[in-house]
């Protein structure tokens, strides 16, 4: 039926770029974590040397990200509301915990990496490793709970955030590894092998995340009313530079051609991918908060 | 409805008496000392068809005071509350204004108070309720086209308006179980979307 609004009020905003922010930094750690349990918790010699960054930016960006969320609610110094007064139904109130358990069990694990009493080290890789994956997979059901807005509300939410962390984890632990070899180690030369094998586990990474994103993109495409109106905000509307460009072509398909073809497998190829990576799925974070409450709910 | 002896209150626009006036967005605006650029209860105005052939329509937008509200199960610290009579409230001391019961209610009636940086919404003015009285918009409304009462009682107006009338509410599809009903709801007015200022 051809109508116009003649008149209608503006809803604020509810998650802005903070929350963006917050959930790319908690992302980055639990990736990171992970990574560093490879070594000390599943025994992958190869990938010893990365496991104390792994361990230090985990805990130094877990440390950060919860700023974020303090710059976002208006009473900040109500935050310990969240501690007394709990509701165990909401998301929010389980991360306040795990946000609070996740730094503490780091900083043990952290302890035992550094004093290499192996053991130990290896029983909080693995009280660590659920910490990491609830840590960021509560995020998800943090949006996948607003219920009225399509690109949000699907049970895939917390998988795909775990999938976009693991992929920007891995990135990251490339960039700086590479950082801290080249300029702040006695040898300054970069163990190559450990690089390559680091590309390879990104770009099977990028390759679940992509078959994730296409699996929420179709549904979303041919779903209910809201959701074919989202898909058609981030595919051909205002957010499909971000979403096509940005976070898909140049964040994951540039990279995973960078990874893949032998042809093109150098250290500086590696690590350009990993920086598109980086960049990419802090878009990709950016495009689900801000994409998903662009549209109007009434 | 599962205990029918309790009290359940509920509000009914009759939008066939709908004129737009926006009276009760005034008496809202003035009772709940609603600052300038929130409201806690607005009018969306469509305009349909080509002329001669058209009409304006009118949906008067308050909080649904849902049955199974999302805000109230979402909420950090338990700040959204959900009375036995079936208001849903905020409790002003105890919210962080961390928006996520922004994020999650379907109707878009809340919004964060630029002063006291709390969220806030509709609550059909329980203390004017609790005082025996009703709400600001039912009184200003001209037309007499709001209704509010217990809608578990037999003999009240809003239950016979209800029984006797095809009513609908928004978004039936989101599980909310909203109360606040309507007679005369035209799916146009309430899918029309206006485009977000930027």
């Amino acid at each position: 039926m051809e109508s116009q609004v003649l008149y209608n009020t503006f809803q604020q905003e509810a998650f802005g770029i903070f929350i963006a922010i917050y959930f790319y930094l908690t992302g980055l750690s639990a990736g990171s974590f992970i990574l560093s349990t490879l070594a000390y918790g599943f025994g992958m010699e190869k990938f010893k040397p990365i496991g104390r960054i792994g361990v230090v930016l985990a805990t130094v960006l877990l440390v950060i990200a919860p700023l974020f969320l303090l710059f976002h609610i208006g009473m900040p110094l109500r935050a310990w509301h969240l501690f007394t007064y709990l509701n165990l139904s909401s998301p929010i109130t389980w991360g306040s915990f795990l946000l609070i358990l996740y730094p503490i069990n780091c900083l043990i694990y952290a302890y035992f990496m550094f004093t290499e009493k192996n053991k130990l080290t290896k029983i909080f890789a693995f009280i660590g490793l659920p910490l990491a994956i609830l840590v960021h997979g509560y995020t998800g059901f943090i949006l996948a709970f607003g219920k009225a807005r399509a690109l949000w509300n699907t049970a895939l939410m917390p998988i795909l955030f775990l999938a976009s962390a693991i992929v920007s984890g891995i990135a990251l632990m490339i960039l700086v590894y590479s950082i801290k070899e080249r300029f702040f180690s006695k040898s300054k030369s970069i163990n190559r092998d450990l690089v390559f094998s680091m590309g390879k586990l990104l770009a099977w990474a990028i390759v679940f995340d992509l078959f994730l994103v296409g699996c929420d993109l179709i549904v979303l495409s041919i779903s209910h009313a809201d959701a074919q109106a989202v898909a058609h905000l981030i595919l051909f509307g205002k957010f499909s530079f971000l979403f096509l460009l940005v976070e898909n072509f140049l964040g994951k398909i540039v990279p995973l051609f960078l990874l893949l073809i032998p042809r093109f497998r150098t250290l500086t190829t590696v690590i350009i991918a990993s920086i598109l990576v980086i960049i990419g799925i802090f878009f990709m974070r950016y495009v689900v908060v801000l994409g998903g409450e662009f549209i109007p709910l009434i | 409805m599962k205990k029918s002896s309790n009290k359940r209150l509920a509000m009914l626009f009759d939008l066939r008496k709908c004129i737009g006036c926006m009276s009760c967005v005034i008496a809202c605006k003035s009772e709940n000392d609603v600052p300038l650029g929130v409201w806690r209860s607005w009018v969306k105005k469509i305009e349909k068809g080509r002329f001669p052939d058209t009409r304006e329509y009118f949906l008067p937008i308050v909080c649904n005071n849902c049955e199974n509200p999302i805000c109230v199960t979402v909420c950090p610290v338990n700040a959204g509350i959900k009375r036995p009579d079936g208001i849903v409230y905020i409790d002003p001391h105890r919210c962080i204004g961390c928006r996520y019961c922004m994020a999650s209610c379907p109707y878009g009636v809340r919004y964060i108070h630029p002063e006291k940086k709390i969220a806030e919404k509709c609550f059909w003015c329980h203390h004017r309720v609790d005082a025996g009285l009703k709400p600001a918009c039912v009184l200003a409304c001209p037309t007499g086209a709001i209704l509010f009462g217990d809608r578990n009682d037999p003999e009240s107006e809003i239950s016979k308006a209800i029984a006797t009338n095809a009513v609908q509410v928004i978004k039936p599809e989101m599980g909310t179980s909203p109360q606040t009903f309507y007679i005369d709801l035209d799916i146009d007015t309430v899918e029309a979307k206006k485009e977000k200022k930027e």
